[in-house]
C-alpha cells in the first residue's frame, strides 16, 4: 500500500545477549591435542574393553545340538497336520567333556521362524493376556475366534505359534543309572512380564474364567492347562507362554527353556559325563524349513556368550589407535607447512 | 469491503462526467476502495487450505495420511503424520491470518481517509472509498491525493499546483501541474458545481509518464495530457488548495496498477532443497521398489509356508500382491527420510534469523529511530551470497542534501577547520561550529566551522562580500516568507539552495523576488536590485548567469557555472589569482566536493541594451532559437572577473566509502544505478571510493545510436584485454561472442576498470543482441555506473545479471523508481527511514543507512547462510540414519515392513527428540565472531560459491547417514543374534533391540550435534541435554506400568526400558556404536582441518592460539586526490526555471496577500498583486522589508 503508519519507526532494540547474538557461548575446536588425546583413550578404552570380554566369552561354555534331523521320523510326522495328536519323542545323548560350572541354562533355539514379521508382532490382544478382559481379541487377526466366532484365549498369531517341544535332559551317572537334571521352570521372564504384563483373570479357577473361550488352533490343551505338574504356572502366567510371547528380533533366535536347579549332583553345575535330552517333537519346524536346536550354557558377568562384542570392541579399540598415530604423524608431516598457512 | 472486487469486462476507453453520478454509475467503474488482503473470516479456512495444499510437500503427507488409513498398507500408526502436518498447517494459517489481518488494517486506514468531495454543489466530508469516478474532490496543501486527477483549477496562478512524486517514482523535487486554461478559472465552488465537462480518456493503466484523453466542455474539445494529472500517492506541496476531478478511482489508478501482486521469491537454497526432496522421493521409491520385490521373493519361498503359523490377508492372494502392498507400506515407513518437519524447522530458523536482524542494534538508526527490518522471513541465507550488489545513489549512497562546506575568495581559502595549535583538524573533531547570531535571517540548521571566513565578511572585504552578493543574486531559488523572518527556501536542486543558504547566513539573505527584481538583505540592509536577464542553466551551457542593476545603476553580470567552462571565459587579467584557484579547486575536488566557479563583469548601458536587442530578436527566431540565444549569452559571458569557488558536498550517508570498500573486498560487485546525471554520478563513485585514481581505466560509455555503444564497449573489452594480454595471460580475444561461452574470456584481465554507461547508451546496451556482450563487458570491470536509468532499466540491467550469471542479486534503493529493480532482485533492501516509503514496501529487508549492508551481509547473511547449511546437512543425515535402518531390518524380518522403533518413538523422534538441538544450532551457530567476518571479509566467499550446501554435501551428508544406519543395525543385530541378558533370559527380543537402537541412535545424533555445534550457549546446552534427558524420560513413561494399565494394546513396551537399559551388554552396544559412528567423523574433520583448511578454520585458529593479528586496517582515510578534477555546476539542476521566473508565472504569493485578493477577478488580481509586491519591494523602507538588526 501507498501509505503505512509510521508508529513503528520507534524503539530501540533491547540490548540483551540473546538478541544481539552474544549469549556467552563456548566455541568448538577441533585441536589437535584434543582430538588426538580423545583417540588414544578411546582406542585404549575400546582394546581393553575388548580384551576383556573376549576373555569372559570364553570363559562361558555352550553346547548347541540341532535336532530337526536327529529326530527325523518325529519331524516327517509333524509335517502332516492331520497328526497332531500322534506323540513322537526321541532321545539325543551327547557327552559333555567338561564340567559346565555355575548356573546352567536351557535354551530352545529356532531356525528360521519369523517372530518379527509386521502382522504377526501385532497380532496379540494385550488386553486380553493381562486378564482384564478374555474376550477382547480386536488386534488378534488371523486368529480372533475359532469358527463358531467363540473368543480363542490367547488369541493372534503369536500365541497360537507357541514353542511346544517337551525338553527333559537326563544325566547318565554311569551306564545303567539315568537320573533326570532338575530343572527350575521360574524365573524364565522379566519381572515386569510376569507381574504386570501378564495377569490371570483370578487365581480361584482358571477353567471358570476361560469359560466360552476356545484354544488357540494349534494348540493340544487350553491355557489353563500348559503346565499340569504346576498348578501356579498356569493361564497367562505360563513362563513358557511369556517367554514366547516376547516376540524375537530376528529370525533366529533362542528362548530360555529352563535354568538348572542346582542341588544334589549339580550343586556346582553340570558334571561332565555322558547326557542325553528326551524331545517330546511336537513343534513342526521342517513346514517352513526351519531348524530346532536345543542349547546349554553358562553365563558371565555381562550375559551370554557372545564374541562378537569383544571382537568389535579390540578392532575398534585397535583402529582408533591406529588413526590417532596416522592423525599424529600427519599433523608432525604438516606442522610445518600448517604454521606458515596461519601466518599468512 | 466486499463491493471492492467486481470483474468487468476490460475497458476500451473511459468517459466520465464531472458531477453527474447517474451518469458515470452506467459504466461501473473501479470505486476508490482498494482492496490489498485475501480472505475474510468466511472463505479463510477454506481459501487457505487449499492455498496450503498447493505446496507439493503439504500434498505429499496428506497423500501419506490417506495411505495410511489403508489398513492393508498401514504400517506406522496415523498419528505420526497427522501430528505433523496439523502442527505445520496450523502455524502457516495462523502466519497467514495475522498478515492478512494487518492488511485489512491499513486497507480499512487507506479507505477511510477524509477528503472533501463536491456533492449536490456543497463539500462534503467524505471516505476516500466512497469517492466516485466523476467526482469534484478539493485538496488542501500537504494531502495525499486521493485517486487519479484531472487538475480543474487551484490556488496559483494559471492554475498551476505542486506535487511531489517521491511515492510514485522516487524524484523528491517538486513537479510542476497546471489546470488546462479554460478550466482553471473554475476558482469557487459554485462555477465547479455547474461544470459539467465530459472527459474521455484511455482504459486504466500502469504508465505513469503518460495520460491521453480529451475534455468535451460547452462543445469545445480540449486535449489532456499527463501535465494536467494528479495521480495518487503524490502529495500536494505549496499550493493552498486545487480541485480535481477524479478520473480513475482505487483499482485503477495507476499507482494501484503499478503495485502489482510481489513475486513469491525462493531462495537457491530453497530451489535446491526443492531438487533435493526430489531425489529422494525417487530414492524412496527406488527402496520401495527394492523391499518390495524382496518381499514378493520372501513371500514367494518362505512366506507360504510359513501360512501354517500366519496365513495371508484376505486380500492378498498372490506373493505379488503382498509385494505390491508392501511397497506402499515402506513408502509410509521411509517417508521420514523428508519429514514434515523439515520445512517447519527451516521456517523457524529464517524467523530466527530475521528476528536477529530487526533486534540487531548496530543496525539501529538512531537519528530517524528505525530498527531494521526483515520483512520477508524467506530469503536470509541469500544475504550470505549475494555477489552482485545494485544500488541507487540518490537517498541510498547520499544523503541528497548538500553542504555548503568550503569556498574560495579571492585566492583565499576558507572552510578547513584548524584546531588551536593551526594544524588542520581531522574530520570528526570539530570545534564550535561558527555563531551566526548577528544575523537574525540566518538558517539556524547551517553550519559552519572557519570562523575567518565571517571576520572577512565582518570586517567588509569587498571580494568577500561581492562573492556572497553573488550566491544571493545568481540562482533560481524561490523565497517563502511565512511569517515575519522565517525564510523558507524553495530551490530547485538542493546545491542551489545550499549555496543561497550560505549567502543568507553570512548576511546576504536573498529576501524576495519578482519577476523584475531580487531584494537582498546586505549585511542588514534591504537592497532591491533589477533583474535584467537571467542567462539559464543548461546541459551544455554549464552555468547560469543574471544580468542586474543595482539601486547605483550599475549593471553587472554575475556568473557561476562549472569551472572548466568558466576558466576559459575569465578576463586575462586574472592570471595569477586564476592558478591559486585552480590550487583550491584542484584540493576541493580530491576531497569528492562539487565545485562551481564564480565570477562577475561589468557591462556598460549601452553595450546592455545592444545586447539585450540582439537577445530579443534571438528570442524570436523562429529556427534554431536555442543555439542562437546560447551564442548571444556566450558572447556577454566573457572577459569575465573571478570571484572565487565553492565547493559543495553532495553529503554521502555515513559510512558509504568504508561499506563499498568491505564489500568489494568481500568480491561483492557493486553496480550503481542512478537516474541522475553522468558528471553527478561518476563525482559520487569518486567520492564513495567505487572509482579510484589507482583504477588503470574509466570507460566511459555514452554512444548514441547502437553502432557507437558496440564500438565503444568493444573498445573497452580490447583494452582490457590488451592491458591482460601484456601482463602475460595470453589467450586470443576472440570477436564473437556465443552465450554458451559466456564463462567470460574477460572474467581473468589483469588490471581494475570501471565501466560509466548512460542511460540512452543502456537502451541500446540492454536489446538481446548486444546484451551479452554488454554484461560481459561490464562483469570485468571492478565498479559499474549506470546513470540517467529509468526505473524499467533498473529492473533490466537486474534481470540480464540474474539470467546469465546465475549470481545472486541484491538490489538496494530508497524511491519508488527502484521499487522495479528491488522486486526483480533475489534480494530487495530498502532504505527506511526516507519520506518515500514504496521502496520499504516493495523490498524484502529494510533499513535506514547504506553501511547497515556490510552488516546484513557479512555478519547476518553469512551467519544465516551457515547455519542453514549446517542445518540441512545434518537434518538429512539424522534422518538418514533414523530411516535407512528400516530398510536393513526389511531384510530380516521378510521384508514385512514392521519398522525397527516403537511407534511412539517414529513420531516423537523428528518433532522432540532431534528438533531442538539442530534449531538452536540453526539459530544460534557462530563459526567465527561478528568483528571477524567484517575483519576478513573473505571469509563471504564460501557462500558465494555455495560452498557450504551443494549436492556434493548433500550426498556426503547422505552417504554418513546411510553410514550410521548400517551401524546402528548390524553392530546391536551382532550382539544380540547371539547375546543373553545376564540373568540368562533372551536379550534378542523385537522390543529390547527397537529400544536399543533408538537409544544408540539418540545418543549419536546428539553427539553428533554437539560436534556439528560450533557455539554452545547455554541454549544449546540446555536442549541437547535436555533432548536426551527428554528421550528418557519419555522412554521410561511410555514404558511404565501406569500407562500399560490404562491402554494395554497401545503401549506395548511395558517394562521394556528398565529391563533393557539395566543390562551392561545394551550400554556396550549402544558405547561401540556411538564410537564408531562418531570417530570417523571426527578423524575426517580434524585431517581436513589439517589438511585442507578454509579461511574460517584458519580464523578460528588464530582466534584460538590468541596471536592476535593486527586487523587488515583498510585506509580509509580521506586521500587527497589529484588530476581528475570534476567540476558540476548544481548537478540536480533543470533548465527552464529561469524562464519561469522571468514570466513571473510560478510567482508565489505570500498568504497574507492571498486572503485580502481571492475575491478579485483572476486576471486582475495577479497583476495588481504584482504591481503591489514589485513596489514594495523596490523601496527599502517598504512595510514588509524593515531594517535589520546589525
Amino acid at each position: 500500500m501507498e501509505e503505512m503508519p509510521q508508529h513503528r519507526l520507534s524503539r530501540l532494540p533491547d540490548n540483551s545477549a540473546l538478541k544481539q547474538q552474544k549469549l556467552p557461548a563456548h566455541r568448538l575446536h577441533f585441536t589437535t591435542t584434543r582430538v588426538l588425546f580423545v583417540f588414544f583413550t578411546t582406542g585404549i578404552f575400546c582394546l581393553c574393553m575388548g580384551i576383556i570380554l573376549m576373555l569372559s566369552a570364553r570363559r562361558t561354555q555352550e553346547i548347541e545340538i540341532n535336532y530337526t534331523r536327529t529326530c527325523a521320523n518325529c519331524a516327517k510326522l509333524r509335517e502332516t497336520a492331520s497328526n497332531f495328536d500322534k506323540e513322537c519323542t526321541c532321545s539325543i545323548p551327547f557327552y559333555l567333556s567338561e564340567k559346565m560350572k555355575g548356573k546352567v541354562y536351557m535354551y530352545y533355539k529356532l531356525h528360521g521362524f519369523h517372530q518379527n514379521l509386521y502382522r504377526y508382532i501385532r497380532s496379540r490382544s494385550n488386553r486380553q493376556l493381562v486378564g482384564k478382559d478374555v474376550k477382547a481379541v480386536e488386534n488378534c487377526y488371523p486368529f480372533k475366534t475359532s469358527n463358531n466366532d467363540t473368543p480363542i484365549v490367547p488369541c493372534g498369531a503369536i500365541a497360537n505359534s507357541m514353542f511346544n517341544d517337551t525338553i527333559i535332559l537326563s544325566y547318565n551317572i554311569n551306564s545303567s543309572v539315568q537320573i533326570k537334571v532338575p530343572m527350575l521352570k521360574t524365573g524364565l521372564t522379566w519381572w515386569t512380564d510376569k507381574y504386570i504384563k501378564f495377569q490371570n483373570p483370578s487365581l480361584k479357577n482358571l477353567a471358570d474364567e476361560f469359560r466360552g473361550t476356545t484354544k488357540p488352533p494349534n494348540w493340544p490343551n487350553p491355557i489353563y492347562e500348559l503346565d499340569k505338574k504346576d498348578p501356579r504356572n498356569n493361564g497367562f502366567l505360563n513362563e513358557d507362554l511369556i517367554v514366547w510371547m516376547r516376540t524375537a528380533a530376528f529370525p533366529t533366535f533362542k528362548k530360555l527353556y529352563g535354568r538348572l536347579n542346582q542341588t544334589h549332583h549339580f550343586i556346582e553345575g553340570l558334571p561332565a559325563g555322558s547326557y542325553s535330552f528326551n524331545i517330546t517333537y511336537n513343534f513342526p519346524v521342517t513346514r517352513f524349513q526351519g531348524e530346532k536346536s536345543v542349547v546349554l550354557s553358562t553365563l558371565t558377568w555381562c550375559g551370554g556368550n557372545s564374541l562378537f562384542l569383544g571382537l568389535a570392541y579390540t578392532v575398534t579399540g585397535a583402529t582408533a589407535l591406529l588413526a590417532a598415530f596416522a592423525m599424529k604423524a600427519i599433523h608432525m608431516m604438516l606442522k610445518n607447512k600448517q604454521m606458515s598457512f596461519f601466518h599468512q | 469491503m466486499a463491493l471492492c472486487a467486481k470483474k468487468r469486462p476490460p475497458e476500451e476507453e473511459r468517459r466520465a462526467r464531472a458531477n453527474d453520478r447517474e451518469y458515470n454509475e452506467k459504466f461501473q467503474y473501479a470505486s476508490n476502495c482498494i482492496k490489498t488482503s485475501k480472505y475474510n473470516i468466511l472463505t479463510f479456512l477454506p481459501v487457505n487450505l487449499f492455498e496450503q495444499f498447493q505446496e507439493v510437500a503439504n500434498t505429499y503427507f496428506l497423500f501419506l495420511l490417506i495411505l495410511q488409513l489403508i489398513p492393508q498398507i498401514s504400517s506406522l500408526s496415523w498419528f505420526t503424520t497427522i501430528v505433523p502436518l496439523v502442527l505445520v498447517l496450523t502455524i502457516t494459517a495462523v502466519k497467514d491470518a495475522t498478515d492478512d489481518y494487518f492488511r485489512h488494517k491499513s486497507d480499512n486506514q487507506v479507505n477511510n481517509r477524509q477528503s472533501q468531495v463536491l456533492i449536490n454543489g456543497i463539500l462534503q466530508q467524505e471516505q476516500w472509498m466512497n469517492v466516485c469516478v466523476g467526482d469534484i474532490i478539493k485538496l488542501e496543501n500537504n494531502q495525499f491525493v486521493a485517486a487519479d486527477l484531472l487538475l480543474l483549477s487551484s490556488s496559483e496562478p494559471h492554475g498551476l499546483c505542486y506535487i511531489e512524486t517521491a511515492e510514485l517514482d522516487g524524484e523528491t523535487n517538486m513537479k510542476v501541474r497546471q489546470a488546462i486554461p479554460v478550466t482553471s478559472e473554475l476558482g469557487d465552488i459554485s462555477k465547479l458545481a455547474k461544470f459539467d465537462g465530459e472527459v474521455i480518456c484511455e482504459p486504466p493503466n500502469n504508465k505513469l509518464d503518460k495520460f491521453s484523453g480529451t475534455l468535451y466542455w460547452k462543445e469545445n474539445k480540449f486535449p489532456l495530457s499527463n501535465q494536467n494529472m494528479l495521480l495518487r500517492g503524490c502529495v500536494l506541496r505549496n499550493t493552498e488548495w486545487c480541485f480535481g476531478l477524479v478520473i480513475f478511482a482505487g483499482p485503477d489508478t495507476k499507482l494501484m496498477q503499478n503495485s502489482g501482486r510481489t513475486k513469491f521469491k525462493r531462495t537457491s537454497i530453497d530451489r535446491l532443497m526443492n531438487t533435493l526432496v526430489l531425489w529422494i522421493f525417487g530414492f524412496l521409491v527406488c527402496m520401495g521398489v527394492i523391499l518390495a520385490i524382496g518381499n514378493a521373493i520372501w513371500e514367494h519361498e518362505v512366506g507360504t509356508r510359513f501360512q501354517v503359523y500366519l496365513p495371508w490377508d484376505e486380500a492378498v492372494d498372490s506373493a505379488f500382491f503382498s509385494g505390491f502392498l508392501s511397497f506402499w507400506s515402506y513408502i509410509i515407513i521411509l517417508n521420514t527420510v523428508v519429514p514434515i518437519s523439515l520445512y517447519v524447522s527451516v521456517e523457524v530458523i529464517r524467523l530466527g534469523h530475521s528476528y536477529f536482524i530487526n533486534w540487531d542494534k548496530k543496525m539501529f538508526c538512531m537519528k530517524k529511530r528505525t530498527p531494521a527490518e526483515a520483512r520477508t522471513t524467506t530469503l536470509n541465507e541469500e544475504l550470505g551470497q549475494v555477489e552482485y550488489i545494485f544500488s541507487d545513489k540518490t537517498g541510498t549512497l547520499t544523503q541528497n542534501i548538500m553542504v555548503f562546506n568550503k569556498c574560495s575568495i579571492y585566492g583565499r581559502s576558507y572552510g578547513d577547520v584548524f584546531d588551536v595549535l593551526g594544524h588542520k583538524a581531522e574530520l570528526g573533531e570539530k570545534p564550535e561550529p561558527v555563531d551566526f547570531s548577528f544575523n537574525p535571517l540566518a538558517d539556524k540548521k547551517f553550519l559552519f566551522w572557519d570562523p575567518s571566513l565571517l571576520e572577512a565578511v565582518k570586517i567588509g572585504d569587498p571580494h568577500t562580500h561581492e562573492f556572497f552578493r553573488l550566491l544571493s543574486l545568481c540562482h533560481t531559488v524561490m523565497s517563502e516568507e511565512k511569517n515575519e523572518g522565517e525564510l523558507y527556501y524553495k530551490a530547485q536542486s538542493p546545491d542551489e539552495g545550499a549555496l543561497v543558504t550560505a549567502a543568507r547566513n553570512f548576511g546576504f539573505v536573498f529576501r524576495s523576488r519578482t519577476p523584475k527584481t531580487i531584494t537582498v538583505h546586505e549585511m542588514g540592509t534591504a537592497i532591491t536590485y533589477q533583474l535584467l536577464a537571467i542567462l539559464d542553466f543548461n546541459n551544455i551551457r554549464k552555468r547560469m548567469s543574471v544580468i542586474v542593476r543595482n539601486p547605483e545603476g550599475k549593471i553587472r553580470l554575475y556568473c557561476k557555472g562549472a569551472d572548466t567552462i568558466l576558466l576559459d571565459r575569465l578576463h586575462h587579467s586574472t592570471q595569477e589569482l586564476l592558478n591559486t584557484t585552480m590550487d583550491h579547486l584542484n584540493e576541493y575536488a580530491g576531497e569528492g566536493l562539487r565545485t562551481l566557479v564564480l565570477a562577475y563583469r561589468d557591462l556598460d548601458e549601452e553595450y546592455y541594451e545592444e545586447w539585450a536587442e540582439r537577445r530579443l530578436q534571438a528570442s524570436l527566431a523562429q529556427d534554431s532559437r536555442e543555439d542562437r540565444l546560447a551564442s548571444v549569452y556566450e558572447e556577454v559571458e566573457n572577459n569575465m572577473m573571478l570571484l572565487g569557488a565553492t565547493a559543495i558536498e553532495d553529503k554521502l550517508q555515513q559510512g558509504v566509502p568504508e561499506t563499498i570498500a568491505l564489500l568489494t573486498l568481500a568480491n561483492i560487485k557493486i553496480w550503481v544505478l542512478t537516474g541522475d546525471k553522468q558528471e553527478t554520478a561518476v563525482n559520487i563513485g569518486y567520492s564513495c571510493k567505487m572509482l579510484t585514481d589507482d583504477m588503470t581505466e574509466v570507460f566511459i560509455v555514452t554512444g548514441h545510436t547502437v553502432l557507437e555503444v558496440r564500438e565503444e564497449l568493444r573498445k573497452a573489452r580490447e583494452k582490457m584485454m590488451d592491458s591482460s594480454r601484456s601482463v602475460g595471460n595470453g589467450f586470443t580475444y576472440q570477436e564473437t561472442l556465443s552465450s554458451s561461452k559466456l564463462t567470460s574470456v574477460l572474467e581473468a584481465v589483469a588490471g581494475e576498470y570501471a565501466l560509466v554507461i548512460n542511460g540512452h547508451s543502456l537502451a541500446h546496451a540492454l536489446e538481446a543482441d548486444m546484451e551479452l556482450e554488454f554484461l560481459e563487458t561490464a562483469c570485468a570491470c571492478k565498479a559499474v555506473i549506470c546513470c540517467r536509468v529509468t526505473p524499467l532499466q533498473k529492473a533490466q540491467v537486474v534481470e540480464l545479471v540474474k539470467k546469465y550469471k546465475k549470481a545472486v542479486t541484491l538490489a538496494i534503493g530508497d524511491g519508488a523508481n527502484d521499487v522495479s529493480m528491488i522486486k526483480t532482485a533475489h534480494i530487495g533492501v530498502g532504505i527506511s527511514g526516507q519520506e518515500g516509503i514504496q521502496a520499504v514496501l516493495a523490498s524484502d529487508y529494510s533499513f535506514s543507512q547504506f553501511k547497515f549492508l556490510q552488516r546484513l551481509l557479512l555478519v547476518h547473511g553469512r551467519w544465516s547462510y551457515l547455519r542453514m547449511c549446517k542445518f540441512l546437512c545434518y537434518f538429512f543425515y539424522k534422518n538418514f540414519a533414523f530411516t535407512m535402518v528400516h530398510f536393513w531390518f526389511g531384510f530380516f524380518c521378510g521384508f514385512s515392513a514392521q519398522t525397527v522403533y516403537d511407534q511412539y518413538f517414529i513420531t516423537l523422534y523428528n518433532i522432540v527428540y532431534t528438533s531442538l538441538p539442530v534449531l538452536a544450532m540453526g539459530v544460534f551457530d557462530q563459526d567465527v565472531p561478528e568483528q571477524r567476518s567484517m575483519e576478513y571479509p573473505k571469509l563471504y566467499e564460501p557462500g558465494q560459491l555455495n560452498l557450504l550446501f551443494n549436492k556434493r554435501e548433500f550426498f556426503i551428508c547422505i552417504a554418513q547417514g546411510i553410514y550410521t544406519s548400517v551401524l546402528m543395525f548390524f553392530i546391536p543385530y551382532g550382539v544380540f543374534a547371539e547375546a543373553t541378558r545376564d540373568d540368562g533370559t533372551q536379550l534378542a527380543d523385537y522390543q529390547s533391540f527397537a529400544v536399543t537402537v533408538a537409544t544408540s541412535l539418540v545418543i549419536v545424533v546428539s553427539v553428533q550435534i554437539g560436534l556439528d555445534t560450533g557455539y554452545w550457549t547455554a541454549i544449546n546446552h540446555f536442549f541437547i541435554w535436555g533432548s536426551l534427558a527428554v528421550y528418557f524420560a519419555i522412554l521410561f513413561a511410555m514404558h511404565s506400568n501406569g500407562l500399560f494399565d490404562m491402554f494395554p494394546n497401545q503401549f506395548r513396551f511395558v517394562g521394556n526400558a528398565q529391563n533393557t537399559l539395566a543390562q551392561p551388554t545394551v550400554w556396550l552396544t549402544i558405547v561401540l556404536t556411538t564410537v564408531v559412528c562418531i570417530m570417523p567423523v571426527v578423524a575426517f574433520r580434524f585431517l581436513r582441518l589439517n589438511l585442507k583448511p578454509d579461511l574460517s578454520d584458519t580464523v578460528r585458529y588464530t582466534q584460538l592460539v590468541r596471536k592476535k593479528q593486527k586487523a587488515q586496517h583498510r585506509c580509509m582515510r580521506r586521500v587527497g586526490r589529484t588530476g581528475s578534477r570534476r567540476s558540476g555546476y548544481a548537478f540536480s539542476h533543470q533548465e527552464g526555471f529561469g524562464e519561469l521566473i522571468m514570466s513571473g508565472k510560478n510567482m508565489r504569493l505570500s498568504s497574507l496577500a492571498l486572503s485580502s485578493f481571492t475575491t478579485r477577478s483572476s486576471s486582475s488580481w495577479i497583476e495588481s498583486l504584482r504591481r503591489k509586491k514589485s513596489d514594495s519591494a523596490s523601496s527599502p523602507s517598504g512595510s514588509a522589508d524593515k531594517p535589520l538588526k546589525g
